[in-house]
């Protein structure tokens, strides 16, 4: 009953807010905050409820249905509330610019598309709500124009790839079963071949492998990010990437089902393994290209490819603890790479548009509330005790050493370690270091864009502390793919083979620290001193120009440079570069004069003639 | 039991970690033919620094140090100390994870401070830590493979049964690994590239005076003992030898002496490791990343596979 309210409002919430910002922008910004409130107030009510509604009966004869089950919820959620957050910053970050009835009109659309997606219960209206949500990324992301439209070209051609090959495994499968509805295939799955279904798992794997940029599909990603607005860059990294991550367990576990799956091929060549050892790689190589960047958006792009390789390989092993640790990890994700993109785009609305991070520093002065949320982001990131990515990264690290994969676990460690490279080097460059002068009387940051990265913050700790809180969700999703459940409590979780309290550790740090809080108060105290007051080993300080930010591991780069090359995207660019050189010879051939044209025509004449004076072929 | 140890671990890591830094300077000044300060010295600059003028870059450099103290104390609670543990929750992973946070607090505060210096020794730090952490991770790995069990007080236990990790055939390269980055963990000679004191003034420790430098010494110090014994409680045993406390098990004596031989088995460790990098002089950041990328990685790699392979 509710379902359909739902997707009315997503969706009419849009089209309103459109034509209200005609009328007057004060209304069309009250009618976004609210319709996405709106959305999370509903999602909220529907908790823990299963339902269907026939959406539309005669689609080409086929029903179009949307259900709701633990995994939709989970997601919807997860869609709803962060993007109402991203809602409310822009209504700051985005004044005073131009097309800002667009804006929020593509912003609140693909919010709906995603909800579509999540909720659409057969593949025909999952497809029209994945283009809707493609084409109004599309759009988005080129919003800035200049730089930003290349960038958006490339998201565009990648996602159509990805596209067909859904619209050919959707053609296939409606073609085998004469149904469309999810759960009827998943259903008739049991009687195909093994060899039908690792297609199937293949040609999604495109799809989703391209949406979640799990390499060597990833190349859109990075100027995509790094180009759309921060509001904007925080949804799609946030949730609209890890729309790959859901299509992965919807084609994994609810259409082909968990057995099949993790039993495609032998050994080492077997499609689960496979798809794991992608997510290895996807890991490791980006979290060190992100060493490298100087943009402190496309640092946190290169982060957003690594860590989606975490979710992939905690889903790819397959076993309740790591399909746990992956979904649990696309949330967290979620949450801390939108909260550090929240923080960066405070940083380019005071600073009017600078995110270089080799011209920025000591900004912890001037804007507390984006420090604190850029510090406990990337806590998050790297998964620090006490943030929440630290819970689901345990869980994938648990299951990698006890399933005996200890390459793939090194690989995952591998991936944290050098994260925490590039965040240190994207909090200090930012936020750490001397505040140059240029930037003393910088503007400060509004109400509006203060607000989300508090919630944010505090979510990233509560997850961190409390753990049980998604995990009993999460569990509920895993037992409905027909796993074992696991044994969940709030503080954390328990199994015979090691258990994570994390109450247990809070309490300690918190106990301890207080201590040597007291002990450091108690002390003589220590007088402030500003930040040009520097030993320098009796060297003379030249004021302004003393700040150690270009090049911040420069020994490294000597070293890795060389080898940390994004080649998949030069291939894609000669690819695409050879395309166009075909194409524009095959158009000399279209010269637009009839007379070469009928040349033509009498030279295929002569040919045939000839070839049957010759051969006589007819 | 548990509560016991919660107030003897960071007390006797916090003296045995300042003990053992006096030893390191003695047996260095003794291998370079100088006398040498007295053993307790770091104790006493301890102790005096909290009475020294400081200053400070406002809350987050004293946030930053206080963090790295007590994540450094928090790390002790999970160490097995002989018998003592106070907290097993979340194994060998946490315990990893918590030992990311002693440095990172440090380098908050030293980047707070806005001195250029500090900063160049943050940067090294992580770098170091980042060479070192490779093959650590793989002789983590190849342990927790072998043992399959993530929990660090279940390491030591299947130690006492079995006998120590360092003699059997398959831990025997994961364990020459560990000694050989052992000097990168801990900090010292050759390795010495963080603080450097003739190049970049101390590097983090710059800004530090009074009761900053006091908590940096400490935390220096649990990093110390954290590092020696990590490597006796995951390749030498913990506090057991050869079953010689088999017949006395359970009693307090067992514990007591439990906790000795551990200690005398770190000490142990620090003297050979002294012997070996006192000759060396300092590396420079990118030989020190060669280096550690190349022969323990390696050993480390070949280690792993081996594990591997035997399962």
């Amino acid at each position: 009953m509710s379902l359909e309210i739902l997707i009315s409002v997503a969706f009419g919430g849009a089209f309103l807010t459109y034509f209200a910002g005609k009328i007057s922008s004060k209304l069309r910004d009250i009618l976004a905050v609210f319709f996405s409130l709106a959305l999370v107030v509903i999602v909220s009510y529907l908790y823990k409820v299963e339902t269907k509604f026939l959406l539309y009966n005669e689609f080409f004869g086929l029903p179009l249905v949307i259900r709701l089950n633990p995994m939709a919820w989970f997601f919807a959620i997860a869609i709803v509330s962060l993007s109402a957050l991203a809602v409310i910053y822009s209504l700051s970050y985005m004044k005073h610019r131009e097309r800002t009835d667009y804006y929020y009109f593509m912003l609140l659309l693909i919010n709906a598309a995603m909800l579509a997606i999540v909720l659409s219960g057969d593949l025909v209206s999952f497809f029209i709500s994945w283009e809707i949500m493609s084409w109004s990324t599309f759009l988005l992301i080129s919003y800035n124009r200049n730089g930003a439209l290349p960038a958006g070209i490339k998201y565009i051609v990648m996602s159509l790839i990805g596209s067909m090959c859904m619209l050919v495994g959707i053609l296939s499968i409606y073609t085998s079963f004469h149904t469309v509805n999810i759960s009827e295939i998943a259903n008739h799955m049991a009687t195909a071949s093994s060899t039908y279904k690792l297609f199937l798992l293949v040609i999604f794997s495109i799809t989703f492998g391209i949406k979640n940029a799990v390499m060597p599909l990833h190349t859109w990603l990075p100027d995509a990010y790094a180009e759309s607005p921060s509001p904007f860059s925080a949804v799609l990294s946030g949730m609209l990437t890890r729309m790959g991550i859901f299509g992965f367990l919807l084609i994994m576990f609810v259409i082909v089902g968990a057995e099949n799956t993790l039993y495609v091929g032998k050994g080492f060549f077997s499609y689960h393994s496979i798809l794991a050892w992608l997510g290895a790689i996807t890991i490791v190589i980006p979290t060190f290209i992100a060493m490298l960047q100087n943009d402190a958006k496309k640092l946190l792009a290169w982060h957003g490819i690594g860590q989606g390789g975490y979710m992939i390989v905690g889903i790819a092993f397959g076993t309740s603890l790591g399909l746990a640790g992956g979904i649990f990890h696309t949330l967290n994700h979620a949450i801390y790479i939108i909260l550090l993109f929240l923080s960066v785009g405070a940083i380019e609305y005071s600073t009017n548009g600078l995110r270089d991070l080799n011209s920025l520093g000591g900004l912890f002065k001037k804007m507390p509330v984006a420090f604190l949320g850029g510090l406990l982001g990337i806590c998050g990131l790297i998964g620090i005790p006490l943030t929440n990515g630290f819970v689901s990264k345990w869980l994938i690290y648990k299951t990698l050493i006890l399933g005996k994969a200890p390459f793939l676990a090194f690989a995952a460690l591998l991936g944290t370690w050098g994260t925490i490279l590039s965040v240190f080097k994207f909090l200090h460059n930012l936020f750490l270091g001397q505040l140059p002068r240029e930037h003393q009387n910088i503007k400060k940051t509004p109400l509006t864009m203060q607000i989300p990265i508090v919630i944010l913050s505090l979510t990233i700790l509560l997850f961190g502390i409390l753990p049980g809180l998604p995990l009993k969700v999460i569990n509920s999703i895993i037992v409905s793919y027909g796993f074992n459940s696991l044994n969940i409590s709030i503080w954390g979780i328990s199994s015979e083979t090691g258990t994570l309290n994390m109450i247990n550790i809070f309490t300690a740090l918190l106990v301890v620290g207080s201590i040597f809080w007291f002990i450091f108060r108690a002390a003589r105290k220590s007088t402030t001193v500003d930040q040009y007051d520097n030993y320098a080993a009796g060297a003379a300080i030249p004021k302004d120009k003393y700040n150690y930010t270009v090049e911040f591991y420069a020994p490294f780069y000597r070293m890795a440079s060389p080898f940390l090359k994004d080649i998949f995207d030069v291939l894609y660019q000669k690819i695409a570069q050879f395309t166009e050189f075909l194409c524009d010879t095959i158009r000399k051939i279209y010269t637009g004069y009839i007379g070469d044209y009928v040349l033509y025509i009498i030279l295929f004449l002569a040919f045939l003639i000839s070839a049957q004076l010759k051969w006589s072929v007819f | 039991m548990k509560i016991l140890s919660i107030f003897i671990s960071p007390l006797l890591a916090l003296t045995i970690g300042l003990l053992f830094l006096g030893i390191s300077r003695k047996i260095t000044a003794r291998i370079h033919w100088r006398y040498g300060p007295p053993v307790i010295q770091p104790l006493i600059d301890v102790i005096r620094s909290f009475s020294q003028k400081s200053i400070s870059h406002g809350p987050f450099f004293d946030f930053g140090i206080i963090l790295s103290l007590t994540s450094s104390i928090v790390l002790i609670f999970f160490l097995p100390i002989g018998n003592f543990y106070a907290m097993t929750s979340g194994g060998l992973i946490a315990f990893l994870y918590l030992m990311l946070l002693g440095p990172f607090g440090i380098a908050l505060s030293s980047a707070a401070s806005g001195n250029p210096n500090s900063s160049i020794g943050v940067s090294r730090k992580f770098l170091l830590a980042l060479a070192y952490e490779v093959p650590l991770l793989l002789v983590l790995l190849a342990v927790m493979t072998h043992f399959n069990t993530i929990s660090l007080v279940e390491i030591v236990n299947i130690q006492a049964s079995t006998g120590m990790a360092f003699c059997s055939w398959a831990l025997i390269l994961p364990g020459v690994a560990y000694f050989l980055i052992l000097p990168a963990i801990l900090g010292v000679r050759p390795f010495e590239i963080v603080s450097a004191p003739q190049e970049i003034s101390s590097g983090p420790v710059a800004e530090f005076g009074g009761k900053h430098l006091a908590f940096y010494t400490l935390q220096h110090a649990l990093q110390l003992f954290v590092g020696l014994a990590l490597f006796v409680d995951i390749f030498l045993g913990g506090g057991t030898l050869f079953g010689l406390l088999n017949p006395i098990a359970g009693t307090v004596w067992a514990l007591i002496l439990g906790v000795i031989i551990f200690l005398i088995k770190m000490l142990i460790v620090l003297i050979i490791g002294l012997f070996i990098n006192a000759v060396f002089p300092r590396f420079r950041i990118e030989q020190a990343m060669q280096y550690l990328w190349k022969w323990p990685t390696l050993i480390a790699f070949i280690g792993l596979v081996i594990v591997v392979l035997i399962n």
